[in-house]
This record gives structure tokens, C-alpha cells and sequence, in this order.
């Protein structure tokens, strides 16, 4: 459905034919993808067309790029741990 | 119907580190609250089924961030798996991070492999939506579309 958005707005009725789905299926669909901020929709004369709206990806590409670096820096804090604590357990060996 | 495979956007996070130690430390480091919040950030976790939990850590405002993160203890298989749900939010009730985070161990050369998997991202499909719709509408359908929608399609796409 997006692969068709991306092109260009679709209207509801296009949009289900593309997809061999009934219509109110496609705008329960599009209800999805609305409230998820992933597609825009105007109403244009008794139409109904929707767009990709960027809002839905930035969203989530600005949590993966935060978590990407988060876990990174979280990973090697462990690892300096593990070793102190190593350290440690030796020196209480001898 | 075929997975599509599409490569554009990234929807999980992983990332591997080795450790010189067994992986029983490990465990520990990932399940005990005093050890896991030297390292990651201030907990009441425990490693059971169901628990449900919370890391506590400094708001981000510009995430919409109040700084809680909600979990529920998914899978535990000691010294080998761990995985929980990770959801966040601005503290109005609403989530905008709703994810899970997975942990697994193995001991090799000596030490531990520790790989996470951080996945989920992406658009959320309401079981009672999928409930109400009554033909044309099959679950493994959507969820390729909410495929589609988390990979963004900002390419051509080779269809099927």
C-alpha cells in the first residue's frame, strides 16, 4: 500500500482495487497508518486521498538511531565491569 | 504468501560484545537489580516470567520521553536467554516506544558472547481491528503491510 502512496496520493477507492481488498477494509487500514502518523489524508472533493507523511518515520528512525548508540555505550560500561570485578577475584586468589 | 525481503530502513537494533568471564556473570549483570543498574540504569527487575518491571532514568523531553521505561519479563532460560517488553512514553499515559529487547549468551572461547536484540519498531496492528474487519482482510496480509510501512518505501520496491 505504501509502494502505491509513494508515488503519489491514492484515493481509498484505488487503493482497494490495487489490493482486491473491500473498501471499508482498506480505510480501516488507512485508519492505522493515519493515527500512526505514516500517511496524511485529504479530502478532496468527495474523495478521500492519502500521502506518506514523513512524521510516522522520523519518529522511529529518531528511537532506533538513540537506542543504536545507547546500548553501544551501555555494552561497553558492562564490560569494563566484568573486568574490574575479574580484577578483583584475582587479586583476592593469591 | 512470500515475505517480501526489503533493506531500506532498519527496524531492530542489534549489537554483540565479548566478555572475559563465564556467561553465569553475565546472568547476573542482566538479572540482579543491584548489578543491572551499575551498567544500565535503576531497576526492580527479576528474572521471572511475567514480572513486570520498571528502569528509571532522566526524561527527554524531545523524544516525548518521561524517562520510565515499562517491562514485562517475556522469556528466561538462565545463563542463556532473557527477553522483555520495553515501552516508553511522555507520561500522559499514551506509549510511543513499544518494544522488546532480547538477550542471549554463549560461552565461547574462554569467555561470553553477549548479543542483544533490540526489535519491534514499527506500527503496531490492533488485534480487535483485525477482529471487526470480516473478508478481504487476512492477518498474514496486514502484517506484510505494517512490513511494508516500518521498511519504508522510499525506493522502487520489486514486487512479487
Amino acid at each position: 500500500m505504501l509502494h502505491l502512496l509513494s508515488k503519489e496520493s491514492l484515493t481509498i477507492n484505488a487503493l482497494a482495487v490495487n489490493f482486491d481488498m473491500t473498501r471499508p477494509a482498506v480505510s480501516k487500514h488507512i485508519k492505522i497508518l493515519y493515527g500512526a502518523g505514516f500517511i496524511s489524508i485529504q479530502d478532496i472533493g468527495r474523495e478521500r486521498h492519502c500521502a506518506l507523511d514523513q512524521k510516522g518515520f522520523r519518529e522511529l528512525q529518531s528511537w532506533i538511531d538513540y537506542f543504536d548508540q545507547f546500548w553501544q555505550v551501555k555494552m561497553k560500561k558492562l564490560d569494563e565491569l566484568v573486568n574490574k570485578q575479574t580484577r578483583n577475584s584475582k587479586k583476592t586468589k593469591t | 504468501m512470500s515475505k517480501q525481503k526489503v533493506t531500506y530502513m532498519q527496524t531492530e537494533i542489534k549489537h554483540r560484545w565479548f566478555y572475559h568471564c563465564g556467561p553465569e556473570l553475565i546472568w547476573d549483570f542482566l538479572t540482579k537489580p543491584e548489578l543491572l543498574s551499575q551498567w544500565l540504569m535503576s531497576n526492580d527487575i527479576k528474572p521471572v516470567i511475567g514480572h513486570q518491571f520498571m528502569f528509571k532514568t532522566k526524561a527527554l523531553p524531545a523524544m516525548e520521553f518521561d524517562g520510565n521505561v515499562y517491562c514485562e519479563i517475556l522469556e528466561v532460560i538462565p545463563n542463556w536467554k532473557l527477553s522483555y517488553t520495553w515501552k516508553g512514553g511522555p507520561g500522559d499515559g499514551s506509549i510511543n516506544l513499544d518494544s522488546i529487547v532480547t538477550w542471549t549468551l554463549e560461552a565461547k572461547d574462554g569467555g561470553t558472547e553477549l548479543n542483544l536484540v533490540h526489535s519491534g519498531f514499527g506500527v503496531k496492528t490492533n488485534a480487535k481491528i483485525f477482529d471487526a474487519m470480516n473478508g478481504g482482510w487476512k492477518k498474514n496480509m496486514a502484517e506484510t503491510l505494517v512490513d511494508l510501512i516500518t521498511k519504508r518505501l522510499t525506493h522502487e520496491a520489486t514486487d512479487r
